[in-house]
């Protein structure tokens, strides 16, 4: 048992239902408090430095385009990429799926006779879940950027794709550090904190000759990698190692170098509330004398492509993984990461996640929202979350509907009541009336009913029902014009 | 590996079928590209001292040390800024100028260094591509005076001369400056730092802890 006081599930496979899996967090004040409290500071920045950049709108309207475009044409520019980063001296590998990716690293760390492998912070990787698998093949993998290290040592999982720790607070931190890395005397300070982590790695990074990481960006055109990070980590494990391995999604791709110059000015603003990350990293296949000798980029499908084909989902690949969206989620800010089940949270993840999963797992991720629509109006490519998740809503509801359980299920069968009602006037005037005598007798003198019995008091459990009227809508009409008349 | 050569073509015709709609030929293409929207601001709207006044305001706000000084100072200040490191033992990449190796310090120029010999010096001097004023950012493109990745990344003590014609406004404006994509690039806005916990921002986890810059008024 971890120090949230649960164990958070992230692979969608095995993942309890979002309605179930919130429970421990609502049950947890401490870890509530946490989120909210990183959630407010990132937004105070953001929102500061995202008002100072005049042309803001104009760098989304741009980074959308660049998104879209190398999307609609991504044959070509992963084709592109592939031979100008060959050309560079990498070698490209294609992974159809999770197994494929895992197998062909777990090859090249054989290939290496690795026993130790360093790794910067990737998402992709933790969506194929390569740490367990890599420790069931005997291969250690240590993380090496800050928050990754509190969760590895913690044996916690990330609960945000930027800052996957937030959920953990200094003390909670200082009692993983002092535990795991044998220092008595450890303060909860986060300076002396950050420094145990520093000294902890820094003859790991010197002496571990393997580096796994992720990729920020690929660039068609030059075939070069990009990799965004800020506390150096990354350059250590991008410089000091004989081979480097990144795994990238086949999305991560853009046309041309220049398109940084959009990504790159919006990613750490809406991420982090910076004008710009402290590091941004960009090399090429291979530079002589310079950093790993031996390069390898892995292409992870993943089910991407059947996102790809679909018109209106299609905008999900667009994603720079800034977390804006999480921030900004009213429902994340209750929940925070662990719910969602996947290593994808948010609303970003409530469309990312069923839909890698090819829409037969995580199915109540559509519905973890209020569709209040602030995701889309942060989103620097300007994803439409609440389009998307109302179309995977309509998806899950048309699998639902053949199941034959549903026809037991007292919303189901209510709403089949009410289509039959709704859809006969006679009807609809007859339950008018049975209505209006029914709940007359749990409406109160204050004109509002305060419970129900039956499945009606799952609504007055929270809140209260405005009686119905003395007299319809209807019933007034016919009585004005009558009136007239 | 005949395996992942049939992986790669399945993708890739995963990915046509699903663009067969949308995808253009190659003429269309190109002027699809062309014609994406680019109405952000691309060129600055500052004078250049403004320019490099604004850079050195946001390096100060990383906790970056900066100082000005004309052409001709360059060694001295160099050596100034040397002698109040209270270090010693420095590493420099081949190319720099010998004028900037001030004497009495103890120096090893990179021609092959190991990571060892190079974790052991306790500062580097090197000089820059360009600097973006914006965003506070220094550009290395990793050239014989910019020094191998590496060089840059374990000491603790970057010290980085920059020029005020290098000075760009925009990050826009960095990329015109570039007439063909560096193989290799690293942007630095202020030294390494971790905001992981509790988002208090912490300067130094593994990269240099302390970055100093001179500005050359050229």
């Amino acid at each position: 048992m971890s120090h949230t006081g649960y164990h958070p599930v992230l692979d969608p496979t095995h993942a309890a239902p979002f309605p179930k899996a919130v429970l421990p967090v609502l049950r947890n004040p401490q870890l509530r408090k946490n989120v909210a409290h990183a959630i407010d500071v990132i937004q105070a920045k953001r929102g500061k430095l995202v008002a100072e950049k005049t042309d803001w709108q104009e760098l989304r309207t741009a980074a959308s385009a660049i998104r879209t475009h190398a999307l609609e044409n991504l044959d070509f520019y992963l084709e592109q990429f592939e031979e100008r980063c060959t050309a560079a001296g990498g070698t490209v590998h294609w992974a159809a799926d999770a197994a494929e990716a895992r197998q062909i690293i777990l090859d090249l760390l054989r290939e290496e006779n690795a026993s130790e492998v360093i790794k910067i912070k990737t998402m992709t990787s933790a969506e194929i879940q390569l740490n367990p698998f890599l420790k069931a093949k005997g291969i250690r993998a240590y993380e090496t950027d800050l928050a990754e290290i509190i969760l590895q040592l913690g044996e916690d999982e990330p609960s945000h794709i930027v800052v996957p720790a937030l959920h953990v607070n200094r003390s909670q931190v200082r009692e993983i550090f002092s535990r795991t890395m044998g220092l008595k005397d450890l303060s909860d300070e986060p300076r002396e904190l950050t420094n145990a982590a520093r000294n902890y790695l820094r003859r790991k990074f010197l002496d571990i000759p393997t580096a796994i990481s992720g990729a920020n960006f690929l660039v068609a055109e030059t075939g070069a990698v990009s990799v965004v990070e800020s506390e150096g980590n990354g350059r250590m494990c991008l410089t000091l190692p004989r081979t480097m391995i990144t795994i990238a999604g086949i999305e991560k791709v853009l046309p041309r170098f220049q398109d940084l110059e959009v990504m790159l000015q919006m990613l750490a603003r809406s991420a982090t509330g910076e004008r710009m990350n402290p590091y941004t990293s960009l090399w090429t296949g291979v530079t002589p004398g310079d950093g790993p000798q031996k390069f390898h980029v892995i292409l992870l499908d993943n089910g991407r492509s059947s996102i790809l084909a679909k018109k209106t989902e299609r905008q999900t690949l667009k994603c720079i993984r800034c977390a804006a969206c999480m921030n900004t989620c009213p429902v994340y800010r209750q929940t925070g990461g662990h719910a969602y089940g996947s290593v994808y949270p948010g609303p970003i993840g409530a469309i990312l996640t069923p839909q890698l999963m090819q829409m037969h797992y995580a199915q109540t991720l559509p519905f973890a929202s209020s569709l209040c629509g602030a995701c889309y109006e942060v989103c620097p490519v300007k994803i439409n979350i609440p389009e998307v998740l109302l179309e995977l809503r309509s998806q899950v509801t048309n699998i639902e509907r053949k199941h034959l359980s549903r026809f037991l299920d007292p919303m189901y069968l209510g709403l089949r009541i009410a289509n039959l009602i709704f859809s006969r006037a006679w009807l609809f005037h007859t339950s008018q009336f049975f209505g209006r005598f029914g709940l007359g007798l749990f409406t109160r003198k204050d004109g509002w009913i305060h419970s129900l019995p039956s499945v009606g008091g799952k609504w007055t459990q929270t809140r209260d029902l405005r009686g119905l009227p003395n007299q319809t809508f209807h019933g007034w009409w016919a009585a004005r014009t009558k009136e007239a008349k | 590996m005949s395996a992942p050569i049939q992986t790669r073509d399945k993708i890739l015709d995963r990915v046509r079928t699903a663009t067969k709609l949308v995808a253009k030929g190659p003429a269309e293409r190109e002027s699809a590209y062309a014609a994406l929207p680019r109405e952000y601001v691309h060129a600055g709207q500052l004078s250049r001292d403004a320019s490099i006044a604004l850079l050195i305001e946001r390096l100060r706000e990383y906790d970056a040390e900066v100082v000005e000084c004309a052409p001709a100072e360059v060694p001295a200040v160099i050596a100034a800024q040397l002698a109040a490191s209270g270090k010693h033992t420095f590493v420099a990449p081949a190319g720099l100028p010998a004028a900037w190796l001030a004497k009495g310090f103890d120096w090893k120029l990179d021609s092959g260094l190991t990571s060892a010999e190079i974790e052991k010096a306790e500062g580097v001097l090197t000089a820059s591509f360009c600097a973006i004023a914006d965003s506070g950012t220094i550009v290395l493109h990793h050239s014989a005076t910019e020094g191998r990745r590496i060089l840059t990344l374990l000491p603790d003590w970057h010290l980085c001369i920059l020029y005020a014609s290098q000075v760009v406004e925009t990050l826009p404006e960095y990329f015109a400056r570039c007439d063909q994509p560096p193989a290799l690039a690293t942007y630095i806005s202020g030294p390494s730092a971790t905001a992981d916990i509790e988002m208090t921002r912490i300067k130094g986890v593994h990269g240099p802890r302390f970055l100093h810059v001179i500005v050359v008024h050229d």
